[in-house]
């Protein structure tokens, strides 16, 4: 299935001077060429991490589009992608392995297999890729040389690091706590690799910069079966002091996913979707959509993504392929279910 | 891969079963003395394979490479050497029970056995026994069972008999074996011990890498005894004690980032006492096992976690002769007692009580049947009654006929209750009906059977991330799912002697379609076909043998994707053997094996290459 790249080339510039003067609802966009719509990536279980891809208008999608290209398997477990300028960088955890991708062709560029401990997700900036990673005893940032894939050098940070994001020369690191439990938001200096340690609830995992610059995180608080439950809450963390201002949830509720679209924040209790305007000080009570999973017991909601008045969301299975489920955010109704990969998780717009 | 090593009588399976089977006949004074007497005694109308000696040495290597070449079992490795489970008739990894003497090794915290996690090489016979035993071999018994048996013999004139057998080969492989024997009217003692290691760094076929983190050891010691007191009462004891150690290899495309580690330890005890007289028999057994894993997420971390179980058990048996019409009641009463825990599990007592009924009857040696039911009383949950019955008719020439039927069960294991926030205290067993029927036929040249079979399976115990609508997310087991499967296997042997040219033939075929009920959709890790065969031809010193296997594809999802199966294969190995000494009380011979020997790239877990092309070279000495 590789495409000759001349031919791919001729196709992204025909398309490029096509797509201003098309109004035809129905692009044919050429498979090998993933640019212009969804990335759905996920872990795999038995089988492979993969990702899948959904154009913008819904109308197409193709699953297992690297192994298509580039003729091999992932492996499991596929945890997250990052992307620079024109590549894409998948990260499998248990394989302690990051692709380099054409981020549109998908094709192969490049593969970093050490110095990795159960890496998550990654973040480039200025050309260098920095992971967070598990570790065996201890949590790490490793940074690399995105040019070369070459290491550079270990940052030791606290346990279980997860999300990563970079911002004015800092990057901030969510601390979930791994198989266990942490309540850390790590902030480390680039120049300096100074750390420093904000707490919050425990097990933060999702973060965004809001408008007014703050630092949005998720915790999800410890579960009732760990015998240890403690209370979830959403955390604006004020970068200029590092103060923290929490909105903690009711006893025995978990959210485990949020994301955010123009100025709103958009959360999950279980299969239900909650949304809030980021600058209120405390949660909306209201749910207003409700995700429609597989069949009960089969499926999970996993993974969520909003953009352009759409929201995106995973039912996911680990024993088969996953749905994607596409809500239109100004009525709530359901606009498409799509197939996603086994185990989906995650969902990126590749434009 | 495996290697094996050399055999002596180079003859396969049925050949050598049936030289046993005439000098047992002919050579009255020799006495074999089993310990599993159910085994033999009540599998009217269920077909048994055997593995002698001779074919477990041949693939001394692995006990899972044994199984795929020699039965009807399907086995998924985790790479060659790692996890390794069974599937039998195209039911799950729980639903092959491991019998080791007449007692059910399966493991109480996951249900099953690890098909590399034990060797076998010192073991005398192994006997695949298709189809339901829940009646005599409890939880587990439903598409079939593996049975692991040591012999004892008595003989008039007291004889010692050492075997050596060593064996090299590709990936820095070493096997080696030592068995002692001594027989006399009275006593019979036995001693092995065997050692086996490998680096295990095989090429991945269609990559530039080789397998890595692959490496293992073990060691194995067994001991048994037997002492007769008098024509009517006999002492048996069964030891044995394994201890071994593995990496976990890692798989593509970066399998060198594994770095997991695994231990196992099992130690079985079994005494067993019998007292026969014309119509009444007694036996008493007592039995004491233990296992413990330890699994070490990091090799260079002395942090592991793991699991420990000791068993405790006691049957008595008592056996009623009814002369008049040929029939025999017996009742087996047993009692066990389980402590398990794991690093998350703190130490559970699981307490069984179960009494089983059987009546046999051979009505004028035309039709042999066996009536059977169990019920059985559990501490942690109920337990249905089980039955049976299974009919063997001789028919017409050497024709006959055979059918079963019975109810099986598995139970939940400790961690389908237990695991912490994901265990389910509300499971029920699983229980399986099942048929079989077949048609045999059996000559001095040629055996051959062809069967079908049923089963239906309900409440079968599946994890799924929303098995418990309190704990969204969370993974747990519950009574899931519906499954029939059905199908048709056929065995064939033939050996022949042309003026001292020997050739010995056998196969298996079995065609399997397990469904789910509710999706429709096939099994996932069932192959439709499964094939396998042996030829051996031997002249004089000589003896060259071939091994085939075909897998079919298997589906990988449950809705049948065809974008994650796991491709059919073809696997064959060639080997033979040179006898240096042929005499009654000393034999030497060397042999050669080649492994894989077109070099196909095949899998049975995907992204696991097994092993390219491999050889090795093997010496087996008895005197």
């Amino acid at each position: 299935m590789k495409i000759n790249k001349l031919f791919t080339l001729i196709l992204v510039l025909g398309a490029i001077i096509f797509t201003s003067c098309s109004d035809d609802n129905t692009p044919d966009l050429p498979k090998g060429d993933y640019d212009k719509g969804i990335l759905i990536s996920g872990e795999g279980s038995g089988s492979t991490g993969s990702i899948s891809y959904v154009s913008n208008d819904l109308t197409t999608n193709e699953n297992l589009i690297y192994k298509k290209v580039n003729n091999s398997e992932l492996g499991t477990f596929l945890q997250s992608i990052a992307f620079d300028d024109d590549s894409a960088y998948i990260i499998v955890d248990n394989q302690n392995t990051i692709t380099a991708v054409d981020r549109y062709s998908f094709t192969k560029k490049g593969e970093i297999t050490s110095n990795l401990e159960t890496p998550r997700y990654m973040v480039v900036s200025n050309d260098k890729g920095y992971v967070t990673n598990w570790g065996t005893t201890e949590g790490f940032v490793a940074v690399f040389d995105m040019n070369s894939y070459s290491f550079i050098k270990k940052i030791t940070i606290s346990t279980g690091p997860e999300r990563i994001l970079e911002k004015n020369g800092k990057l901030y690191v969510s601390h979930k706590g791994g198989n266990g439990s942490n309540n850390v938001i790590s902030v480390i200096d680039i120049l300096t690799d100074d750390v420093q340690e904000i707490i919050v609830n425990d097990k933060p995992d999702e973060m965004f910069f809001n408008n007014s610059g703050n630092l949005v995180v998720l915790s999800e608080g410890k579960a009732a079966w760990t015998k240890d439950e403690t209370l979830a809450s959403i955390s604006k963390i004020d970068l200029n002091d590092n103060s923290v201002t929490k909105m903690e949830f009711k006893d025995g509720e978990h959210p485990s996913l949020m994301v955010f679209d123009n100025n709103i924040i958009y959360y999950n209790l279980g299969s239900k979707v909650y949304k809030m305007n980021t600058s209120e000080t405390s949660l909306s009570s209201i749910e207003f959509l409700t995700i429609e999973l597989f069949t009960t017991g089969y499926s999970e909601f996993y993974g969520m993504e909003v953009k352009d008045n759409k929201l995106y969301a995973l039912s996911t299975r680990f024993s088969d392929l996953s749905e994607l489920k596409v809500f239109n955010l100004i009525d709530n109704s359901e606009i498409k279910t799509i197939e996603a990969p086994i185990g989906a998780s995650k969902i990126y717009f590749n434009n | 891969m495996k290697k094996y090593t050399l055999f002596t009588i180079f003859f396969t399976v049925t050949l050598f079963s049936f030289a046993q089977e005439k000098s047992k006949m002919s050579v009255l004074e020799e006495v074999i003395v089993l310990a599993d007497k159910k085994l033999v005694k009540n599998s009217n109308g269920y077909k048994i394979h055997r593995l002698s000696d001779s074919v477990i040495t041949r693939n001394i290597k692995s006990f899972s490479s044994l199984l795929r070449f020699n039965s009807p079992i399907y086995l998924r490795e985790y790479g060659a050497g790692g996890t390794s489970t069974a599937s039998f008739r195209g039911t799950s990894a729980s639903n092959t029970a491991v019998i080791w003497n007449g007692i059910n090794i399966n493991s109480v915290n996951n249900g099953q056995t690890g098909f590399n996690s034990l060797t076998v090489n010192l073991v005398d016979a192994i006997d695949v026994r298709s189809g339901g035993g829940s009646i005599e071999y409890g939880s587990g018994a439903i598409g079939g069972t593996v049975h692991l048996n040591d012999y004892l013999n008595f003989k008039p004139k007291e004889t010692i008999k050492h075997q050596v057998v060593a064996n090299a080969g590709s990936f820095s492989t070493y096997n080696s074996l030592y068995k002692f024997n001594l027989s006399n009217e009275k006593l019979s003692l036995k001693f092995g011990i065997s050692y086996n290691e490998s680096e295990n760094n095989y090429k991945l076929l269609g990559t530039k890498l080789k397998n890595a983190n692959g490496a293992y050891d073990n060691l194995s010691l067994n001991v048994g005894f037997a002492y007769k007191f008098s024509n009517k009462s006999q002492l048996k004891f069964y030891s044995t004690n394994y201890s071994g150690k593995r990496s976990l290899s890692g798989e593509l495309p970066n399998p060198r980032s594994a770095n997991d580690k695994y231990k196992d330890f099992n130690n079985r005890n079994l005494v067993i006492y019998n007292y026969k007289k014309e119509i009444l028999n007694h036996e008493l057994k007592l039995a004491f096992l233990t296992q413990e894993y330890q699994y070490f997420d990091n090799k260079n971390v002395e942090d592991y976690s793991f699991g420990k179980s000791k068993r405790y058990l006691i049957n008595y048996t008592l056996g009623y002769k009814i002369p008049s019409i040929k029939a025999k009641v017996t009742s087996y009463s047993e009692y066990e007692t389980i402590f398990g825990k794991t690093d998350m599990i703190q130490e559970k007592n699981r307490k069984q009580f179960s009494q089983s009924i059987i009546y046999h009857q051979n009505i004028y040696n035309k039709v042999f049947f066996d009536a059977k039911i169990r019920k059985d009383f559990n501490s942690d949950y109920n337990v249905p009654y089980s039955f049976a019955f299974g009919l063997k008719a001789n028919t017409f020439k050497n024709f006959n006929v055979r059918l079963n039927s019975s109810k099986n069960y598995r139970v939940p294991t400790y961690n389908d209750l237990y695991w912490p926030g994901q265990g389910n205290l509300n499971l029920v067993a699983e229980t399986a009906m099942q048929g079989e029927l077949g048609i045999g036929f059996k000559n001095s040249k040629i055996k051959a059977d062809l069967g079908v079979f049923y089963i239906s399976a309900k409440n079968k115990i599946v994890w799924t991330p929303n098995g418990n609508p309190d704990k969204p997310g969370v993974w747990s087991p519950i009574n899931l799912s519906n499954v029939n499967n059905k199908g048709v296997e056929f065995v064939f042997s033939y050996s022949n002697n042309f003026d001292k040219n020997f050739v010995d033939f056998n196969f298996n075929y079995s065609y399997t379609e397990a469904k789910n009920k509710r999706t429709d959709t096939f099994l996932i890790f069932v192959p439709k076909h499964l094939l396998n065969g042996n030829l051996s031809y031997s002249y004089k010193r000589f003896g060259l043998f071939f091994q085939q296997v075909f897998t079919g594809m298997t589906y990988t999802t449950e809705s049948n994707s065809k974008d994650f199966v796991i491709p059919h294969f073809f696997v064959s190995n060639i080997g033979g053997d040179f006898k240096i000494l042929k005499q009654h009380q000393k034999q030497l011979s060397i042999g050669f094996k080649v492994n894989n020997v077109f070099n196909k790239l095949y899998i049975t877990q995907p992204r696991r290459p097994m092993p390219n092309r491999n050889f090795n070279i093997n010496i087996n000495y008895k005197f």
